[in-house]
């Protein structure tokens, strides 16, 4: 055999693969590969995995299947009977929760989560769980951020931006995380963005390019690689509840549960999360909150994105405020007021651009058994917001009128502490 | 610039392929450029130990030049004729050679959290190419020492940071010439087979067990607290992982080479169809178990038999077993699971032999036939999966660390 015969039968394989691959991948014949079984969209629900809230395939059937998107973080992982979806599955809700969102995931993560159902956000409705957590100083953690970041999503988001201020400041707050510059030529698109110009098309090609290849990953893969699913406790914790729906029954059964499981402190804080989390460094944690302020953050801004994409979508959203477990925030030594102004903030932000459904809890961190920690709510929180979420999702709500006020993209607002005294509540 | 961990993503081979195909295509019409190996070599180092770890590429540096002065006195003593080749020196030589590495691994045990200062990524492997090379200088089978070629020999960037532990006299020998076009065509068929073998072992099959496999049964081995069937699930995970990552790793050092008319030799053999523990180490990492059976075991053996420590070379052979296991556990790393591991595995060899010559004797009454061998098979393919276990540290964490409440 010649030497270059040889080399062809050594090296030809290997092209030939490449192309082979270059082809599968760049293909836009997997966008109609849509089927995901039932069984998967169901774990994927309530699996709370980073995998699901990056990915697109799943989510979109599932939002087109009778699933509400419930943006929140790590409330949805407190699973007991009253837990919105356990609740949906035992007494077969016209909906099912889609749970989005891990401990960590906050408005700028959904932001970019929402660029990968916006057609699926059209005129629907959906659910969004406000941490007052989430609006420290520094606004979301890069490593957090950096967890659930998905090139898909930046990469969908580029193609379809319009230069809008939303867009805008999308692009510069994504350029302050590491996942931002992670990849060069996206960092340089993101830069124009932000800077109001429109990304070069060589910039342009490479994105489209980029976002078809992990468009086809998603429709091919993702559909297998749903990790533990939560069905099993939804399950045993369905069995708990009685068969048919009576809200005195159950909210004191809710009560007996609440008692069972808190009995091994003073705080009303489950046995389990005590005994492992706070127990062995409860002396420390005295007044260790007494200068903890929710009221200036980036994260303001971050919310206003969500706001400005659910307007630009006009979805209908129902927001739920809740509280912290009253006896730990007096005994940490967070300000009550300051949480106070946090509501009035965080309202008047939601009002006054038109979002007027909201379930504010925020006053009933007394309550017993109301909270399962020291800031998640369990048992007879969840039972609670029961009563505004079933109404909101099974009953007709009349078309929302939203209006974007740039302001809240500002500084200025993301600043303000209510002592100033220059905006009206 | 980047920075790589050799072979850890595409783009590393992606520079890798670009920066070996004037290599090959001199080696093919006949030519080895040395120049320019070397400038690639030094390019590969660096996107190595350079950049951020530029405090390891100092440390290698410094490293080096010890170990070439090193090499170089000793060899200007033994290789003249008529050298006194005494043996303090030999030892001393020896002890001076592999003390950079005992400082490296004791640093941990002293400072917990901490890793030496004069620690670089592939330090061991270095260390074994000097220690081999006084060595067989003593013996008399190293003649001379070209500084350029031991430093070629020791710094091959293919196997720098984890082997193939190569021999000098074998190295130098491929370095010295060039193969013939039909060989080499034949060495690049086997190193791109070797490359896409490791593809599969290391970006596929370990990816499987080590990243998608293990963490979940970990997970839940720990949420049991004590013994749970998941600790057996986590024991054959690991032990998959372990094998494809280092196989893939391995594939992927040789066939570099062999694309490099350079034929480091293999390090694994089908590991798991061994039918007892002393063919499992004749085929797993067997470049380190033939180093430490010739530069330990086989010396050991030799000076015992010399100085008549024990009368039956039985027991001389067992002794030997378990101290060459036991010095390997301790190059692991200075922790319980480490050390157990060693003796584990030494004690393991002595059962080996043992059964070998008990079997040897009584001929007639123990049968032999494929029935016997695949049950030889499971029996050393579960003995080894638990000493991986043991070796992961996994059991430290199940047992003994604090729980990550």
């Amino acid at each position: 055999m010649s030497m270059k015969k040889r080399l062809f039968m050594i090296f030809g394989p290997i092209f030939a693969a490449a192309l082979l691959m270059l082809a599968v991948f760049l293909s836009p014949l997997w966008s109609g590969f849509n089927y995901v079984k039932p069984e998967v969209v169901d774990n994927a629900a309530a699996s709370l995995s980073p995998q699901v809230l990056k990915g697109q395939l799943i989510k979109r059937n599932a939002f087109e299947n009778g699933y509400v998107p419930f943006f929140g973080s790590s409330e949805w992982s407190r699973f007991d009977p009253f837990h919105p979806s356990v609740l949906a599955a035992k007494y077969h809700r016209s909906y099912r929760p889609f749970l989005l969102g891990a401990r960590g995931s906050q408005s700028l993560t959904h932001f970019f989560v929402m660029q990968s159902i916006n057609p699926q956000l059209k005129n629907k409705k959906a659910v969004f769980f406000i941490s007052p957590q989430w609006f420290t100083p520094m606004g979301e953690d890069p490593n957090a951020f950096s967890f659930y970041y998905s090139t898909l999503q930046t990469t969908s988001w580029i193609e379809h931006q319009n230069g809008s201020k939303m867009d805008r400041y999308a692009a510069y707050r994504l350029l302050k995380m590491p996942s931002g510059s992670s990849d060069k030529v996206i960092a340089g698109a993101l830069a124009r963005i932000a800077a109001g110009l429109k990304p070069t098309s060589s910039q342009m090609l490479y994105v489209g390019l980029r976002n078809r290849i992990l468009l086809n990953e998603d429709q091919i893969f993702s559909r297998y690689r749903i990790p533990l699913n939560n069905e099993k406790t939804i399950d045993k914790n369905e069995q708990k509840l009685p068969a048919h729906y009576n809200y005195q029954r159950l909210d004191a059964l809710a009560s007996r549960i609440g008692a069972q499981k808190t009995s091994s402190n003073n705080f009303g804080i489950d046995n389990n999360f005590w005994n492992h989390r706070l127990k062995p460094h409860v002396k420390k944690l005295k007044g260790f909150q007494t200068r903890m302020s929710f009221l200036k953050s980036p994260e303001y801004s971050d919310f206003e994105l969500i706001l400005n994409q659910f307007a630009n979508d006009r979805t209908k959203v129902l927001f739920i405020i809740p509280p912290i477990n009253a006896k730990w925030q007096k005994y940490t030594g967070l300000s009550q007021s300051m949480l106070d102004q946090f509501d009035q903030k965080i309202t008047y932000q939601l009002k006054s651009q038109g979002f007027s459904h909201i379930d504010d809890l925020s006053h009933d961190g007394n309550v017993p058994y109301f909270m399962t920690d020291t800031i998640h709510p369990g048992w007879r929180g969840w039972l609670k917001m029961d009563q505004a979420i079933r109404p909101f999702l099974t009953k007709k709500v009349a078309t929302p009128h939203y209006q974007i006020n740039k302001q809240f993209y500002s500084k200025k607002w993301q600043n303000e502490n209510g002592s100033e005294n220059n905006l009206d509540y | 610039m980047r920075w790589y961990i050799p072979y850890g993503n595409p783009t590393y081979f992606i520079w890798l392929a670009l920066a070996i195909i004037p290599l090959m295509i001199g080696l093919l019409y006949g030519r080895r450029f040395r120049g320019y190996q070397t400038i690639i070599s030094l390019f590969f180092l660096i996107l190595t130990f350079g950049g951020p770890n530029w405090k390891t590429g100092i440390s290698l540096i410094s490293y080096l030049v010890y170990q070439m002065i090193l090499v170089g006195l000793y060899s200007r003593y033994r290789q003249p004729k008529g050298s006194p080749n005494k043996g303090w020196i030999f030892v001393t030589a020896v002890v001076l050679a592999i003390v950079p590495l005992v400082i490296v691994k004791l640093t941990p045990l002293f400072t917990p959290g901490r890793q030496s200062i004069i620690g670089f990524m592939g330090i061991s492997y270095i260390t074994f190419k000097v220690v081999q090379t006084i060595m067989e200088t003593r013996d008399g089978m190293i003649k001379e020492f070209h500084p350029v070629l031991f430093g070629q020999f020791l710094l091959f960037f293919p196997t720098i940071s984890s082997g193939p532990i190569d021999r000098y006299r074998r190295f130098e020998a491929d370095y010295a010439k060039v193969p013939e076009r039909e060989a080499y065509l034949d060495m690049i068929q086997k190193g791109v087979r070797y490359v896409f073998q490791g593809f599969l072992y290391k970006f596929i099959l370990a990816y499987y067990f080590g990243t998608i496999l293990m963490p979940q049964l970990q997970q839940q081995a720990l949420l049991a607290h004590g013994f749970s069937w998941n600790i057996v699930g986590y024991m054959y995970a690991y032990s998959m992982d372990l094998f494809f990552d280092f196989a893939g790793y391995s594939l992927f050092a040789v066939g570099i080479s062999y694309l490099m008319g350079i034929k480091t030799p293999m390090n694994f053999n089908q590991p798991f169809k061994s039918k007892n523990i002393k063919d499992f180490w004749n085929r797993w990492h067997m470049t380190l178990s033939f180093w430490f059976r010739d530069y330990i075991f086989m010396r050991l053996v030799f000076f015992c038999m010399k100085h008549h420590i024990f009368k039956s070379r039985t027991t001389t052979a067992n002794v030997c077993y378990v101290i060459n296991m036991l010095i390997m556990g301790f190059w692991h790393g200075e922790t319980w699971f480490y050390i157990t591991y060693g003796l584990y595995h030494g004690f393991a060899m002595v059962i080996n032999d043992t059964w070998l010559k008990f079997k040897k004797k009584h001929q007639k009454h123990i049968p032999h036939n494929k029935l016997t061998e695949l049950f030889a098979i499971f029996l050393t393919f579960n003995v080894v999966c638990f000493s991986f276990l043991i070796f992961s540290g996994f059991l430290n964490t199940l047992f003994f660390a604090p729980k990550p409440y």
